[in-house]
Order: C-alpha cells, then sequence, then structure tokens
C-alpha cells in the first residue's frame, strides 16, 4: 500500500500551530498567555525555517511553553491533592505514527522532551510514574526540584482548594486555572507532527492520568490526514477520543475547520465537556478551535504570525524576516 | 440476538499443551459472562465478571499469571468502558492487585476521573478497601521461567511474546441494547518498569459506544496504540461496515501500516459479534441463544449448547 506521504512533494509552506489551553483565561492572565503563545509559536516556526522537521518544531514549541511559568506544563504546573507535581506528555510523528508518552512523572522540567527519548531510546510507547522517573534518570536527563516547577500563584491558589470537583467546575466555567499547551506542525517536507504537555487538573488524585498523553485523546499524528493537539476537560476529552475523531472527520473529506468544529460539537452534545484543539493537515490548511470562554493560540504560516484569545478573534502581524 | 457476550485470551501463537486450558478458559469465562446478563445484569456487570475469571486463572497473562517486567516484577493494566454514558475507568502499572478490572471500574464509578496509575492506584485501592495481595500470589512459574530466559542475551520478548499469550478482554450487549468493554493485562514480557501499553488506553486497548459498538483488543501493544486500532474499527462500523469486516479492515491496516499482529473481539448494539485475528492464534469464546462458540486456530468455530460440558478438540489432552 502507498501512503501519501510516501508521493508528496517537498518544499510546500510549513505551517505551526500552538495553544496554551482552553478555558476561562481571566483578563489578568489574557495579556502573558497570548504573548507565551506568540513566543512559543515564533521559537517552534524557527526550527522549520532553519530545515528542521516538524517533530523538532513542535518539541521546540512545547518546550519553550513549559518553561513560561504562566503555563500549566512543566515550570508553572499545576499541584495535585498531595501539592505535589505530576506532569504528562505525548509526542506524534505522522511520518511513521511512532509516538512516545509519560503519565504522571515527577520534577521533570521538560516532559515533552522526555516523552520523545521514550519514542526514540525505548521499544515502547508510554512511560509512567516511577518508571518514567528512572527511564529519565538512566539517559542522563537531569530532574529538577519540585519548588522550582512551581510558581508562587499556584502555590496560592491550591491552598484555596479543598475539593477536586469544586475544581472542575469553576476551572472550565468561570475563573482561575492553568491547562495543557500543545503545538501541531507540517514540515516543508509534508511531514505532520504534534505534541501536548500538561500539569493536568489542579488537586487532581495522587496519580491521575487525563487526556493528554493518551494516543488519539490529547494529539494524534498521521501524515495521511494530518496532525491534533487538544486541550479541555480531559476526562470528556478521553470519551470521545478528540483527537483520532477530528482526524476521522478529515478522513471522511471534512476541512480542518469543520471536523474541528463538529467534534467539538459532539463532546459537547455527548459529555458535555468543553475543550480546544489546534489541527493542519498536510497541505498546510490549519484550524484553531474551541468551546471553552477562551483559549490562547498562535499559528505562523510563512512570514505571518495569528493569534487569537477570543472565540472569532483572529489577528495578525507580519514577521520580520 | 441479546444479550450477547464475546471473550478473548490473547492473540499469538498458544503453546500445544496450553491450548485446550486456553479454550476451556475462555469458554468457561464467557459462560460466567452470559449469567450475568441472563439475570439481567449489565453488559458492563458481565465483562468484568468475565475478565475477572481469566485475571484469577493462572493460564493468562492478566492478574495471576501476569508476565514479569524486566525486574521481575508484576505491573498490570486495565480499563473499562460503558458505552451508554462513555464513561471509562483505567489502572496503568498498578502492583499487588488480584482484580485490576474491578479497580478500572472503582475509578469509573467512585472518582472523577478516568485512569489512575501507579502508586496512585494502589492508594486509591487502599482507600476502597481493595485488599493488597503478596507479589507471588500473581506469580506463576511459567512467567518466572520465561522471564529469565528472556534475561539471557539475545533474547527477543517481543518475538518471543508473539509466540505466547497475550491480554484478555471481553465485550458485551445487554438485553437493553447497552455495550461495553473490558480489558486486563500484565503487559509485556521484560518491559521497562513503568511500562505502559495499549490495554489502560481508550481507544486503544478498547472503546465503547451504545451509537456503534464495543472492542476489545490484544496483541502487540505498542502497534495497536499507534492506530488507536479500538476507535479505527469503530470508525469503521459508523461508516457503514460490519462487525466482521470492520474487524478485518482494522487489523488489516495496522498489518500494512505499521506491521503489526493482533487480534479483537467486536460486538454491534444488534448483538452482531466477531472475534477476528491477525496473530496465528486467539483464543475466543461467545455466548449467544444459549450457545456457546469458541475458538483458537485461524478459520476455527466449534458451537455447542451452553449447557452442555465442554468437549475438549485440541489433541493435547
Amino acid at each position: 500500500m502507498v501512503y501519501p506521504h510516501t508521493l508528496r512533494i517537498i518544499n510546500m509552506p510549513a505551517v505551526l500551530l500552538v495553544h496554551g489551553g482552553a478555558w476561562a483565561i481571566p483578563e489578568e492572565l489574557a495579556k502573558a498567555s497570548v504573548d507565551g503563545v506568540k513566543s512559543a509559536a515564533c521559537e517552534g516556526f524557527s526550527v522549520l525555517r532553519r530545515g528542521g522537521s516538524a517533530l523538532d518544531a513542535v518539541e521546540a514549541a512545547v518546550r519553550a511553553l513549559e518553561d513560561n511559568p504562566d503555563f500549566n506544563a512543566g515550570h508553572g504546573a499545576t499541584l495535585n491533592i498531595d501539592g505535589e507535581v505530576e506532569l504528562d506528555a505525548i509526542i506524534m510523528d505522522g511520518r511513521t505514527l511512532a509516538c512516545g508518552a509519560v503519565s504522571s512523572v515527577k520534577n521533570i522540567a521538560n516532559p515533552v522532551s522526555l516523552a520523545r527519548a521514550v519514542m526514540e531510546k525505548t521499544s515502547h510507547v508510554m512511560l509512567t510514574g516511577r518508571g518514567g522517573n528512572l527511564f529519565a534518570e538512566s539517559i542522563g536527563v537531569g530532574s529538577v526540584p519540585s519548588d522550582s516547577l512551581v510558581s508562587d500563584h499556584e502555590r496560592t491558589e491550591w491552598s484555596k482548594m479543598d475539593n477536586y470537583d469544586a475544581e472542575v467546575l469553576t476551572d472550565f466555567n468561570s475563573k482561575w486555572a492553568h491547562d495543557t499547551v500543545g503545538a501541531v506542525a507540517v514540515d516543508s517536507a509534508g511531514n505532520v507532527a504534534c505534541a501536548t504537555s500538561t500539569g493536568g487538573i489542579r488537586n487532581k488524585m495522587v496519580g491521575r492520568v487525563g487526556d493528554s498523553p493518551i494516543v488519539g485523546c490529547g494529539g494524534y499524528a498521521d501524515n495521511s490526514s494530518g496532525a491534533v493537539s487538544c486541550t479541555g476537560h480531559g476526562e470528556s476529552i478521553l470519551k470521545v477520543t478528540l483527537a483520532r475523531l477530528i482526524l476521522s472527520h478529515i478522513e471522511q473529506g471534512k476541512s480542518v475547520a469543520d471536523a474541528s468544529q463538529l467534534s467539538l460539537q459532539h463532546m459537547s452534545d455527548r459529555v458535555h465537556g468543553a475543550g480546544g484543539a489546534v489541527v493542519v493537515s498536510p497541505s498546510g490548511q490549519w484550524a484553531a478551535t474551541f468551546t471553552t470562554k477562551r483559549m490562547a493560540w498562535a499559528a505562523v504560516e510563512q512570514d505571518v504570525l495569528w493569534f487569537g484569545l477570543d472565540p472569532n478573534e483572529r489577528l495578525k502581524e507580519k514577521l520580520s524576516q | 440476538m441479546l444479550p450477547v457476550v464475546v471473550v478473548h485470551g490473547g492473540a499469538g501463537h498458544v503453546p500445544k499443551e496450553r491450548s485446550e486450558k486456553a479454550t476451556m478458559g475462555v469458554s468457561s469465562a464467557a459462560r460466567s459472562g452470559y449469567l450475568v446478563l441472563q439475570g439481567g445484569g449489565s453488559s458492563m456487570d458481565a465483562v468484568v465478571a468475565a475478565v475477572s475469571q481469566l485475571e484469577n486463572n493462572p493460564l493468562f497473562n492478566a492478574g495471576c499469571g501476569s508476565v514479569l517486567n524486566v525486574k521481575g516484577e508484576v505491573e498490570m493494566d486495565a480499563l473499562v468502558m460503558d458505552g451508554k454514558t462513555l464513561c471509562s475507568g483505567a489502572v496503568s502499572a498498578v502492583r499487588n492487585i488480584a482484580n485490576p478490572v474491578e479497580l478500572a471500574r472503582m475509578v469509573m464509578d467512585k472518582t472523577s476521573h478516568a485512569c489512575l496509575t501507579a502508586e496512585g492506584a494502589s492508594m486509591f485501592a487502599r482507600s476502597m478497601g481493595v485488599p493488597e495481595v503478596p507479589h507471588e500470589s500473581l506469580v506463576t512459574e511459567y512467567s518466572r521461567m520465561r522471564w529469565r530466559k528472556n534475561l539471557e542475551p539475545g533474547a527477543d520478548p517481543v518475538a518471543c511474546q508473539m509466540g505466547k499469550m497475550g491480554t484478555v478482554g471481553a465485550v458485551a450487549v445487554d438485553v437493553e441494547g447497552n455495550v461495553a468493554c473490558a480489558t486486563s493485562t500484565g503487559g509485556m514480557m521484560n518491559k521497562m518498569e513503568g511500562r505502559v501499553g495499549d490495554t489502560p488506553c481508550i481507544g486503544s486497548g478498547g472503546y465503547a459506544d451504545n451509537h456503534s459498538g464495543a472492542v476489545s483488543t490484544t496483541g502487540h501493544g505498542e502497534t495497536i496504540m499507534k492506530v488507536t486500532l479500538a476507535r479505527l474499527i469503530l470508525f469503521y462500523m459508523e461508516q457503514g461496515h460490519s462487525v466482521e469486516a470492520a474487524s478485518d479492515m482494522g487489523l488489516a491496516y495496522m498489518k500494512s501500516r505499521v506491521d503489526g499482529l493482533g487480534g479483537v473481539v467486536t460486538v454491534d448494539p444488534q448483538g452482531n459479534w466477531a472475534a477476528r485475528f491477525s496473530s496465528l492464534q486467539m483464543a475466543w469464546a461467545a455466548a449467544q441463544k444459549d450457545m456457546l462458540h469458541y475458538g483458537l486456530y485461524v478459520g476455527e468455530h466449534w458451537s455447542q449448547n451452553i449447557q452442555e460440558p465442554h468437549s475438549p478438540h485440541h489433541a493435547d489432552i
């Protein structure tokens, strides 16, 4: 069987798209969120511009967001019920369908890079908990002190919460939470990739794994249809395998925008879940879609930076070469 | 057509001396699932009953009889999913639990989460009063022997695994037309500590949706994940393909795209069912309309009244 990537003409326009989480982002975090996704998108795109692969680009973009304390991944992650940081991440290569993931790893500054190491240096797809940390140690990925990952803001917010259910309600309907970050890209060879990273939901139970590290839920990438990174209420995303659902609509001939809309609408109708997704097709079509109040997103296509936060907002800036 | 339950005992190559016991094991698990359904139980109750029984059977790679990781330890994964609500529960890399599938169901029923992993899953089990069992009670002589063999230089645990028994699982439809799936495993022989395979990952190890059907998968976990096999088969069914055609299409795609072998049991809400595999063998059994169906080799399909005792067909006993 011949797959489209083997036939693709090279030197297509590269595109990179990031999100910083879909939720009711409060006004006081609005600017930091938009600035953060814009700078991460530029960082990821610079990899593509230098001729790097989609996989390298999504990893670079997500690392930038993990390193930014304004987002809930890596530095800035939320705390679980015991006041600890447990991180989940996934990365997937649309050319080979190879993927790597870590769940519930502690004290890792860049879980997305550890996920990539799982993909490239083991025969497995996913490592969890202590096993994930032992692997990190074995390949020389240093662990960082928990305190270095936790922002003062998060420590204060965590101490206010006393149960998870209250948190889910306030997070996704009103205010004060951070969420997952992610990126998708298509490179000039037409290869797609996705990456997603998160600290999960504040006050989650110890060992809670959300949608982010689950293939087909937090992300999926396939050169024959496209790449998706998801965000929102993890348990709802899992129920509908959101990333895979969006791509199945694209396989059926829908546009990236329609496929995203249909799938998020289905998630809302069927399991009353809100969320968002960034999607890119192998031909460079892209969409950033959400059913939450807001989602910070940014995209770079040729020399234009697109970004937005509120529904239907689509701003543009010309990048200097 | 309703109710119906279909179980599998793993795709791979079943050694001859174990083949009769394997078909007996899956037949007996299908019987217990069917009893639950006949008694008015839900499809969820039925798949959990069937899979618990396979976990308790030391012949299968789940619960007692699980394969060992590289350190000689048992770490297990399990998933359940309810097709009516799309609610699911999973545990990954959990230790010292006799029935991970029951713990996965508790994650679904008693928490607001869908998956708990490793030590967090154990803490949850303790909080639910689930007894902790000694590690030795999950380990068989057979699994220890295979672990030792795979530590030898030049051993290939993946090839060896595909030559033996895999994951267990079940799908069912109850009289109300609700579908459910359950899957449980000890994972891959000599795996790294903390390795999570396809089994607890929704869409890969299993998926259930009243609008289309339910699937439980087995085979090479890493390739099943690459194609999200369970969800893929249900996409084909949503597009109008039969349970059998959709299962074959999913398995064929996995073979051609990522060179992976496996097996599945599939039902649709009307009670049509299929047990299909691309591996050499898969022990499977189904119970419907008071008949028990089972098989092990490609093309093999035995049927008998469910009341009759299991009749041996394989030459090893």
